[in-house]
C-alpha cells in the first residue's frame, strides 16, 4: 500500500521534473535570444560610430578643430569647413520646435480638455495624417507654394515692420528670396508638429481622471489645471515628444534641401539663404569626387550624430534635475 | 409610489439647526439611465452627514453632484434644486469656480498633484487670494496642523507630495481642501485605501473639523459611519431609503431594507 503509493509520487516528482528542466531550456533560449537582440543594437550602434569615424578620419585629420569653426567650404581648393551647416541646422531645428511646441502641446489640450466629443476623432486623425505625408510633398510644396508666398507677402511686410529696429532689422533683412533658413524652419516645425501632438495627447489621457476632478474640486480653471497639474505630471512624456520631434527636424533631409537654398554662408538675416548638414551631404555626395570631400561630408555626418546625441543627454539631464527637484 | 420620506425626515428640522445644504426632488442621469431617483434631504451645518449604500446605490453620484464635479463628462446630468444656503447651486448662472472653493472635495484615492508638499496646498489658496510670503506660510502650516501632518512633514516642505506614504498623502489632500476655506467638505470614501492606524487619525480628524465646517462622507465602511457621522443616509438603487440621526438609523431603523443592510443581510 505505501509502497504502492511511494512509487506513484516519485513518477510524478519524475515527470514534474522533466517539465522542469524542459522550461529551463526554453527559458534559456528565451534569455539568450532577448539578449542577443540587446546586444545587437550597441552592436549597430557602435558599427555606425565606427565607420562614421573612420570615414572622415582623412578630412578631421586634415583640418583638425578648425573644421568645426571654419565658415568656407570649397571644393575646388578643398578647403572644407562644417561652421555654415552646422549653424543652419541648429538654427532651423531650434525655431521649428519654437515654433511647434507651443502649438502642439495647444492642439492636445484642446483635444483632450475643451474639444467637443464629435470634432476630437477628426481632428486627431488629420493631426496624424500630417505625419504620414511623405518629405518630398512637403518639400514641393514648401519650393512652390509656400516660398513664392512668404517671398511676395509675408517677408516684404516683416522686412518694412522691422525696418530701423536694431536687432530685428538684421534679423529680418532682405531681400526677400522666399527660400532660406526661415522658410525651412517653418516646413520643418509642420513637419515635427503632429509628432509633437499625439505624443502629447497620448500622456494627457493619461493623467487619472481623479487628479483633474481634485484639481477642480479647488476651484482651478481649465488653465490652470493645464498649466499646473497636467502638463508637470506629463512632463516626460512630452520632453520624449519634443525630443522626437527635434530628432525628426535635425535630421530631415529632403524637405530642407528644397527651401534652404544651400548657400555655405552664415547670415545674421534669417530670410537669407543658408545650409544645413542633411542638405549639404544629400546635395553634394554625387559631386564628391575627390577623397578629401567625401570624407568631409561624412565628418558633416558624424558632427550630426554627435549633435543629436548631445541633445538627447542633455533632455535626460534636464529630466533628472527636475525629477530630483520635484523629488518624484 | 412616491416616497414617503421628504419632509418628515427632515433632521435639520428636527434638531431645529440650521440646513446648510438642501437637496430637492433630484434626479441625476447618466446618458439615459436613471442613477438617483427623486432624492430629497436635509444636511445641517457644522455636522457630518454619512452616506451609506451597497456599490451603485447612487450614494458618490449625489456626492458629486453636490460640487457639480460630474459636469466635467458630458451625458451627465442633474434635475431639480441643491440649495446651498438657500440658493440653488445647480443653476446655470451658478460660478464653478467659486461654487468650487466654498464645497470642497476628498477622494478615495490620495490625489497629490504633481508639485512640493508646500505647493500642494498653497497652489489651491493662491488661486483666489494674494497674500504674503509669511502669511502663505502660515496658511500652509495651520493647513497641515489642521489635518494633524505638520509633525511629520514640516522639515520636508519642499519633497514632492507624491513622496508622501498614502495615509499621509490622504491627509495632505485634505490639508489642501482645508486651505481653501471651504464651508462644505466632501470626502468620497476617504479612507477605504488606507491601513488601520490612517484610518484613525482621518476619522479624529473629521470629528474635529465638523466644529468649523459640514461634512458629508461616503462610506463603505458602516463602523466608520457609526463613529464619525451625526446622521446617515441610507441609499439603494438610487433612492433615499433612509435619513435619520445616525443612533437611529444603527439601532432602530424604521425600513426593513436599512435594518437588512447594516446587518449584512445583503450588500
Amino acid at each position: 500500500m505505501t509502497a504502492v503509493s511511494e512509487a506513484v509520487t516519485s513518477s510524478a516528482i519524475r515527470t514534474r521534473e522533466a517539465t522542469v528542466r524542459r522550461f529551463a531550456l526554453t527559458d534559456t533560449i528565451f534569455r539568450t535570444v532577448t539578449r542577443l537582440s540587446a546586444i545587437l543594437v550597441l552592436v549597430l550602434l557602435g558599427g555606425v560610430a565606427v565607420s562614421l569615424i573612420a570615414g572622415s578620419w582623412e578630412a578631421l585629420s586634415k583640418f583638425g578643430f578648425s573644421f568645426l569653426t571654419t565658415e568656407s567650404w570649397n571644393p575646388v581648393t578643398e578647403n572644407f569647413g562644417a561652421l555654415a551647416p552646422i549653424y543652419g541646422t541648429v538654427v532651423t531645428s531650434a525655431i521649428a520646435i519654437l515654433i511647434a511646441v507651443p502649438i502642439g502641446i495647444g492642439i492636445a489640450v484642446f483635444l483632450t480638455e475643451l474639444c467637443p466629443r464629435p470634432l476630437r476623432r477628426p481632428i486627431g486623425i488629420a493631426v496624424e495624417l500630417l505625419a504620414g505625408i511623405p518629405s518630398i510633398i512637403y518639400g514641393i510644396w514648401g519650393l512652390f507654394v509656400f516660398a513664392p508666398f512668404l517671398q511676395t507677402t509675408v517677408q516684404p511686410f516683416i522686412i518694412n515692420l522691422f525696418h530701423g529696429i536694431p536687432g530685428l532689422a538684421s534679423l529680418f533683412a532682405g531681400p526677400p528670396y522666399g527660400i532660406g533658413l526661415l522658410t525651412s524652419s517653418l516646413i520643418l516645425a509642420i513637419m515635427v508638429l503632429p509628432f509633437i501632438t499625439s505624443i502629447t495627447k497620448d500622456v494627457f489621457d493619461t493623467v487619472p481622471a481623479v487628479l483633474k476632478e481634485s484639481a477642480y474640486g479647488i476651484g482651478c480653471t481649465t488653465w490652470e489645471v493645464t498649466r499646473r497639474v497636467v502638463i508637470p505630471y506629463t512632463r516626460v512624456g512630452i520632453m520624449g515628444g519634443v525630443m522626437l520631434g527635434l530628432g525628426r527636424a535635425l535630421g530631415e533631409t529632403m524637405a530642407v534641401t528644397f527651401v534652404i537654398g544651400n548657400a555655405h554662408r552664415i547670415s545674421a538675416s534669417l530670410f537669407a539663404p543658408g545650409t544645413t548638414i542633411s542638405a549639404t551631404i544629400a546635395n553634394e555626395f554625387t559631386e564628391a569626387d575627390g577623397e578629401l570631400y567625401t570624407s568631409s561630408l561624412v565628418a558633416l555626418g558624424l558632427i550630426l550624430f554627435i549633435i543629436t546625441f548631445i541633445i538627447l543627454a542633455l533632455a535626460r539631464y534636464m529630466l533628472l534635475r527636475i525629477d530630483s527637484r520635484t523629488g518624484a | 409610489m412616491k416616497p414617503m420620506l421628504s419632509t418628515d425626515l427632515n433632521v435639520a428640522e428636527t434638531t431645529a439647526e440650521k440646513a446648510k445644504i438642501e437637496v430637492k426632488n433630484l434626479n441625476f442621469y447618466y446618458g439615459q439611465s436613471k442613477a438617483l431617483k427623486d432624492i430629497n434631504l436635509s444636511l445641517p451645518e457644522r455636522s457630518v452627514t454619512a452616506f451609506i449604500g451597497p456599490s451603485g446605490c447612487g450614494k458618490s453620484t449625489l456626492l458629486r453632484v453636490l460640487n457639480r464635479i460630474y459636469e466635467l463628462y458630458p451625458k451627465q446630468s442633474a434635475e431639480g434644486q441643491v440649495l446651498l444656503d438657500g440658493k440653488n447651486i445647480l443653476d446655470r448662472s451658478q460660478d464653478l469656480n467659486l461654487l468650487r472653493t466654498k464645497i470642497g472635495m476628498v477622494f478615495q484615492k490620495p490625489t497629490p498633484f504633481p508639485m512640493s508638499i508646500y505647493e500642494n496646498i498653497a497652489f489651491g489658496v493662491r488661486l483666489y487670494e494674494k497674500i504674503s510670503k509669511a502669511e502663505m506660510d502660515n496658511r500652509v502650516e495651520q493647513a497641515l496642523k489642521r489635518a494633524a501632518l505638520w509633525n511629520e512633514v514640516k522639515d520636508k516642505l519642499n519633497a514632492s507630495g507624491q513622496s508622501l506614504s498614502g495615509g499621509q498623502q490622504q491627509r495632505l489632500c485634505i490639508a489642501r481642501t482645508v486651505a481653501v476655506k471651504p464651508e462644505v467638505i466632501l470626502l468620497d470614501e476617504p479612507a477605504s485605501a488606507l491601513d488601520p492606524l490612517s484610518t484613525a487619525k482621518i476619522e479624529e480628524l473629521i470629528d474635529e473639523l465638523q466644529a468649523d465646517y459640514t461634512i458629508v462622507i461616503v462610506t463603505h465602511n458602516m463602523q466608520q459611519a457609526a463613529r464619525v457621522s451625526r446622521q446617515t443616509a441610507f441609499m439603494y438603487l438610487g433612492e433615499l431609503i433612509e435619513f435619520d440621526r445616525t443612533e437611529k438609523i444603527f439601532t432602530s431603523p424604521r425600513e426593513k431594507r436599512t435594518q437588512d443592510y447594516i446587518t449584512g443581510r445583503f450588500g
